[in-house]
Order: C-alpha cells, then sequence, then structure tokens
C-alpha cells in the first residue's frame, strides 16, 4: 500500500513537473528515471546523498541543477530492487555521481555502460558482480552487506591535461568513466582527428589574392588586349 | 643571356613577355594544384579511415573524433585508393589531351585555356573542399572528379604550347622553350610551398587556396592573354623589327624549316581589327587528328616521349618514396632532395635547347643527352648513402632526362605543329602537342602501375634496370629522325667545303 501512494504521488509530481518542463519546451524526463516504480527513498545511500547535495528526487532519480540557471542534471541513481538483469543503456544518467544497482539479478554488465561516466564517484552492485572494468579502475572496491562498493576511479590518463601516451597525436587525454578514457583535441586543434589547427584566416588570404587579380586582369587588358584608342597605343609603344 | 651565335632576345616585345609570362604562369598553376594532391594524401587518407591505433582492446572515445568516418578500413587502402585516383587522371588527362589539342585548333585558344583552369580549378574546389564541408565522402565521386578534372586540365598544355609557339619563332625556340618548360618544375615547388604553409587549417584548405589561385589565374589569363603576334598586328610591324616570325625562315633552318606564317583561326567577333593577312588563309581548316598523327616526325617523337615521359614521372611520383625506404631518410628530407631532379630538368632543358638553337639541329643533342642519362641511371641507382653525393647525381640524372622531356614535351612539340609539310596554312601546334603530350602521358600512366609492380615483385635496381631500358627505347624510335639530320648535317658541311 505504502510503495503505491509513492507510486502515485511521485507519478503525480512526475506530470506536473513533465507539464511544467514541456511548456519551457527545454526539458524532457529522463525514462532511466522510470525504468522501474517506486522512487528514491530517505534511508537510502542514494536518498542520504541527494538531501546532502540539496536535490530533489523524481522517480529513481535525483536531480540538481548544474547551477543556479542551467537545467537540472540526474545526480544519483537509484535503480535498486528493479528486477534488471541486464544494464546497458544508462546514458541518460552519464551525469550521476552515485549509482545503486544493488539487489538485482544482474547477470550481464555490458562494458561499456558506464563508458562517458565522468562524476561516477560510487557505485553499488550485487555482491556478486565485479565492478566494472576491473578492480584497478576503482581506488575502493569492498564487500558490504552483501553489495559491492566501487568508490572513486582511477584515473587511466598519466597525468590528466599532459599529452599523453595514450592518445594519438594533437589530443589530450581525459577521463572518461571507469576504465575509460578520452582523447580530445588539445588547445588549437579541431576536426576529425584532431587534425585542424587554427582557424583559416580566409580574409587575409584571398582579399589580397583578389585585390591583385583584378588590379593583374584591368592592367593586362589595358596593356595587351584593349587597343582602340590611340592613348593606349602611344602608352604601348613606350612600354 | 643568349650566346652570341643567337642574338634575338632584341627581337621581343613587351606582348612577348606578357605571353610568355601568362602561359608560364598558367602551367605552374596547373601543376601546383596536382602537386597539392600528392602533398596532402597523407591528410586525406587519415580523414577517410577510422583511426587504426587499438588501446586495450578498445578504439578511441569519442567516436566523432576518432571513429566516425569509414570510407577506407584503414590507411594501406586509401593509399591504393589515391594511387589508383593518380592512373585514373594520368589516363583521362591522356585521352583529353588527344582531344582538346583538336579543339584548341579550331576555337579561340584563349578561350580553351581559360575554361581549362577555371574548369579544373572549379572541380579540385568540389573534390577536395565542397566534400570536406558537406561530408560527402564517396569513392565514385572522387572517381568521377578526378576524370573530369584530367580531361579540364588537358586543354591547358596543348594551348599554352601554341601560344608560345604562335610567339616565339623557331630561331630562338630551343633556349626560351627550355627555359619556358621549367613551369611544371616551378609548379611542383610553387605547390609544395602552398600544401605546406595551409595544411595546418585541415587539406580542404588546401585544394581551396591553390583552386581559387588557379581561378583567378583563369580570369587574368582571359583579360590579357594574346594568343598570337596577328592579334596585335605585330607581324606587320616588320619595320620595327618586330617580328621573330619573318626572321625566322631567313635564319639557318634547323629541324623542319617553317614557315611560320599559319594564321589563327579566329570567331568572327574575336578577329582583331588589325588583322592584315589575305583572307583567303583565314578560312582554312584546321588539321585533322589522324593526319596530324601522320605529318613527319609526329610518330616517332610521341613514341619516344612516352617512353621518357614514363621515366621522368616516375621520378616524379617515387622518387620521395625510394628515398625515404632505401636510405631511411625522413620524409621531409626526401622531399627537399627530390627538388634537385626538377633543377636539373630545368637547366637542362635550357642548355639542350640552346645547343640544339645554336647547331639548328634537335635530334642530335636529344640522343647524346639520352645515351649518358642511361649511364646516369645507372650511376644513380648505385649511389651511396650519402646526401649530397646523391644530390648531385640526382641532378645529373635529371639534367640528361628531364631536359630532353623538357624539350620534346614543348619546343620540339613547336617544331611538329609548325613543319614545312603543313605548308603554314594550317592550324595543327595545339593537336600536335596533344598527341605529342597524350601519347607520353599514356605511357607515363601504364609506367606508374609498372614500376609498382617491379618495384614489389623483383626491387629498385630492376626498377633502375627499367628505366634504362625504357631510356633506351626513347632513342630508338627517335633513331630515323637522326639519321636524316645527321645526313642533311653531312650534307651541308660537304656543299660548304664544295663553295669554298
Amino acid at each position: 500500500m505504502k510503495a503505491g501512494h509513492i507510486q502515485l504521488k511521485s507519478a503525480l509530481l512526475t506530470l506536473i513537473f513533465t507539464a511544467c518542463l514541456y511548456a519551457g519546451g527545454e526539458w524532457t524526463e529522463p525514462q532511466v528515471c522510470s525504468l522501474c516504480s517506486g522512487s528514491v527513498l530517505n534511508g537510502t545511500s542514494v536518498g542520504e546523498f541527494c538531501s546532502s547535495s540539496a536535490g530533489r528526487t523524481l522517480g529513481r532519480c535525483c536531480l540538481r541543477p548544474d547551477n543556479t540557471t542551467g537545467p537540472e542534471r540526474i545526480i544519483g541513481l537509484d535503480l535498486s530492487n528493479c528486477s534488471l538483469t541486464h544494464v546497458e543503456d544508462l546514458h541518460e544518467a552519464s551525469t550521476a555521481v552515485i549509482i545503486d544497482l544493488s539487489h538485482n539479478p544482474i547477470v550481464n554488465l555490458s562494458d561499456t555502460a558506464f563508458q562517458g561516466f565522468i562524476e561516477l564517484n560510487y557505485l553499488i552492485l550485487p555482491g556478486d558482480v565485479d565492478c566494472p572494468a576491473g578492480n584497478t579502475s576503482w581506488s575502493k572496491v569492498e564487500l558490504k552487506e552483501g553489495n559491492r562498493l566501487c568508490e572513486g576511479q582511477t584515473n587511466m590518463c598519466n597525468q590528466t591535461g599532459q599529452l599523453s601516451m595514450n592518445c594519438p597525436e594533437n589530443s589530450l587525454c581525459a577521463p572518461y568513466g571507469p576504465g575509460f578514457f578520452e582523447c580530445s583535441c588539445a588547445d588549437d586543434f579541431h576536426g576529425y582527428k584532431c587534425l585542424r589547427e587554427g582557424e583559416f584566416p580566409a580574409l587575409q588570404v584571398f582579399g589580397p589574392l583578389g585585390a591583385s587579380a583584378v588590379v593583374i586582369s584591368f592592367l593586362l587588358w589595358v596593356t595587351q588586349r584593349h587597343r582602340d584608342t590611340a592613348d593606349t597605343a602611344s602608352w604601348l609603344r613606350l612600354m | 643571356m643568349p650566346p652570341l651565335c643567337c642574338g634575338y632576345l632584341s627581337q621581343y616585345t613587351n606582348h612577348h613577355l606578357v605571353a610568355f609570362l601568362l602561359t608560364f604562369f598558367s602551367y605552374v598553376l596547373l601543376h601546383a594544384s596536382r602537386k597539392t594532391f600528392s602533398n596532402v594524401k597523407v591528410s586525406i587518407s587519415a580523414q577517410w579511415t577510422p583511426s587504426t591505433q587499438i588501446v586495450n582492446g578498445s578504439t578511441f572515445s569519442p567516436g566523432e573524433t576518432w571513429e566516425d568516418n569509414h570510407l577506407f578500413a584503414d590507411e594501406k587502402q586509401a593509399t591504393l585508393f589515391l594511387g589508383a585516383l593518380d592512373s585514373i587522371f594520368l589516363f583521362s588527362y591522356a585521352v583529353g589531351l588527344y582531344l582538346s589539342g583538336v579543339i584548341g585548333d579550331r576555337v579561340n585558344l584563349r578561350y580553351v585555356l581559360c575554361f581549362g583552369l577555371c574548369g579544373s580549378a572549379a572541380v579540385g574546389f568540389v573534390f577536395g573542399t565542397l566534400t570536406e564541408w558537406l561530408h560527402i565522402y564517396n569513392v565514385y565521386l572522387y572517381c568521377g572528379l578526378w576524370i573530369l578534372n584530367g580531361l579540364l586540365q588537358s586543354a591547358v598544355w596543348p594551348c599554352v604550347v601554341a601560344v608560345m609557339g604562335n610567339w616565339f619563332g623557331k630561331t630562338g625556340r630551343g633556349f626560351v622553350f627550355g627555359l619556358w618548360s621549367a613551369c611544371a618544375s616551378v609548379g611542383n615547388i610553387l605547390g609544395a610551398f602552398l600544401a605546406s604553409s595551409v595544411l595546418k587549417y585541415g587539406y580542404e584548405y588546401a585544394f581551396l587556396v591553390t583552386s581559387v589561385v588557379q581561378f583567378a589565374g583563369g580570369v587574368i589569363v582571359f583579360f590579357g592573354l594574346l594568343t598570337s603576334p596577328k592579334e596585335v598586328g605585330l607581324c606587320m610591324e616588320s619595320e620595327t623589327g618586330l617580328s621573330p616570325v619573318e626572321t625566322d625562315t631567313d635564319s639557318h633552318k634547323p629541324l623542319m624549316s617553317d614557315e611560320e606564317d599559319g594564321v589563327e583561326v579566329y570567331g568572327a567577333r574575336h578577329q582583331p581589327p588589325q588583322q592584315l593577312d589575305e583572307p583567303e588563309e583565314e578560312s582554312l581548316p584546321a588539321v585533322g587528328f589522324f593526319q596530324a598523327f601522320c605529318l613527319p616526325g609526329v610518330l616517332p617523337y610521341s613514341l619516344s616521349y612516352a617512353c621518357l615521359k614514363l621515366v621522368n614521372y616516375s621520378f616524379f611520383f617515387w622518387l620521395p618514396f625510394y628515398l625515404s625506404s632505401n636510405f631511411g631518410w625522413k620524409e621531409a628530407e626526401a622531399d627537399r632532395l627530390s627538388v634537385w631532379y626538377d633543377v636539373g630538368g630545368i637547366i637542362g632543358g635550357t642548355v639542350q635547347g640552346l645547343i640544339s638553337d645554336c647547331m639548328g639541329k634537335r635530334a642530335p643533342v636529344l640522343a647524346l643527352s639520352l645515351a649518358v642519362a642511361m649511364g646516369a641511371l645507372v650511376g644513380y641507382s648505385r649511389s651511396p648513402n650519402d646526401q649530397v653525393i646523391n644530390a648531385t647525381l640526382l641532378a645529373l640524372t635529371g639534367f640528361f632526362i628531364g631536359g630532353p622531356s623538357n624539350i620534346i614535351s614543348s619546343a620540339i612539340s613547336a617544331d611538329l605543329g609548325r613543319q614545312e609539310a603543313l605548308r603554314g596554312s594550317q592550324q595543327a601546334l595545339a593537336t600536335v602537342t596533344g598527341i605529342v603530350d597524350g601519347t607520353g602521358s599514356m605511357g607515363a600512366a601504364g609506367g606508374q602501375y609498372l614500376v609498382s609492380l617491379i618495384e614489389s615483385k623483383l626491387g629498385w635496381m630492376y626498377v633502375f634496370y627499367f628505366f634504362v631500358v625504357m631510356t633506351g627505347g626513347s632513342i630508338v624510335f627517335i633513331t630515323p629522325l637522326l639519321l636524316n639530320e645527321l645526313r642533311a648535317m653531312w650534307r651541308d658541311r660537304r656543299a660548304l667545303q664544295h663553295q669554298l
């Protein structure tokens, strides 16, 4: 009964929020928040984290604006006791700091499930599931109350912000979720494979080029082809 | 400058200079855009392929930066395709040369030249810049555009040689054409410079800059080029001594003495008002394609040039690769070193052209140079791993191979297109130039495939033996002409002795 009540309440809230936000035309409710029924409970890790970081709960998610004006982002996701067997598409929650997947009969945790989860600092899994990308990708792994806790991602890059041996030329290595790194273009580089550097100075190149083409064309036309007047003929002799 | 034996510079006007420079830079810009394509190959193949480096079994993230383009699976396949594009280009260029020479003799040369320059600039822009901006990567589109580019570019060479042939009489032709035919090498250097200076903004800008420069060149040609001295009535100004054309017939009769009084067939609108020539001459038709093929000397020189251009273009395409793979020199060093071949060719073309002017014969000079070239090739193939010695040998090889190659493609083409057999009344200059250079390009196109085949099966040493054989072949093809000219020289000398 209690669960049903909460469900109703959350559905109502969701409806109101969705209506508000649809009116704004900017934001839709992440589907991952209603992946299963219920909402974030106060006593759970995600609930505690959410209240301590002044977030707002929405279904299974904890949301908080990035800054005062920005759109809300998912900072916590509580999918515990959700009957999940496969964890694949969670990318809507890629900004989450904490994710709880405990009490799920997970048989397959996809390798790339947490790719891009840069903020993820606290992952709770069922006890029989290993931390994604192995223990070396986490600074602390422990088994607690039958759950596996994966805490603090280790940095895959040797040194963030430095030209890394891992990344191709002109790109910098940056963390990109547990066990992943991202090669983003260095300072002035951009484009496919970061092959392009700086902006092409179109005006400086084509301005003088076009001007000189016009001048040369005109001069040559006057001296070479345009020979109707006596003026140019005499000028020709002078040359 | 010119030696005492041929003091002909005084007869040239500012029109000669402008015609020389405009035709020179037309071909410089064209060759610069060709060189741009060879110099951005690495960037293009990077753009067409996903990143092949794999770290810890996974590819790089994010995908849109490293993995999104899948035109080819890896850079090796992209390189193969780029090589195929080179061959496609050369074949369509060769076919185009046969056609455009015929067109050039029937339509105003200025229009054909302008059309070729601006058209190939536009195609280059679509090929390199537009497809990149719109992210359209399609093999068939690239092939189609490059065939079109070959056809359009082929319009340029016959026209510029024909214009040069109109302006510069036979007397100084060897020297002037020798100097002028440096345009390809200058274009290579300019193209390398342009490409390297904007490549960092992206390869599409290398194409953009060369295309825009080439287009501007086409516009300048349209407004500034006089295709023949007839357009300013220079031939008639005999009192000012401005007619190289008239002195031509009086001078010592070289290779094939020519009347040089052919008349351009103009459209009615572009007929200069000063046109003073006999009207019946103007209506004479241009020479037919097969008729031009059968002109004396055209077939032997075409075949000889096919062999020679094969060797010459193999050096153009393969030399940097050979240097970096055989001696382990860096790519930039190899590129820099390969310039010496061009330098040798420029000097060789000028000096040998000058000698042939003074002798009044071209074939003996060519034959001698080619014979020495066979030795130079063997010598170069045994070059030690020393950059100075290698560069010296390379310049020598360029002197003896690039020189004759430049002379055949320019001065001799002009000789052949203005020879006596035409009775000076037909337009054949562009057609003949097209035939000679077209046959040469056929040889060059086939050669690119043969060189890569021989290299992979037998090794570099056999590639050089192949070059020696081809150079020998080019001597064989001009042997009949050589014997004729030697006999004529012998007769002249005997006659001179009898007179004394």
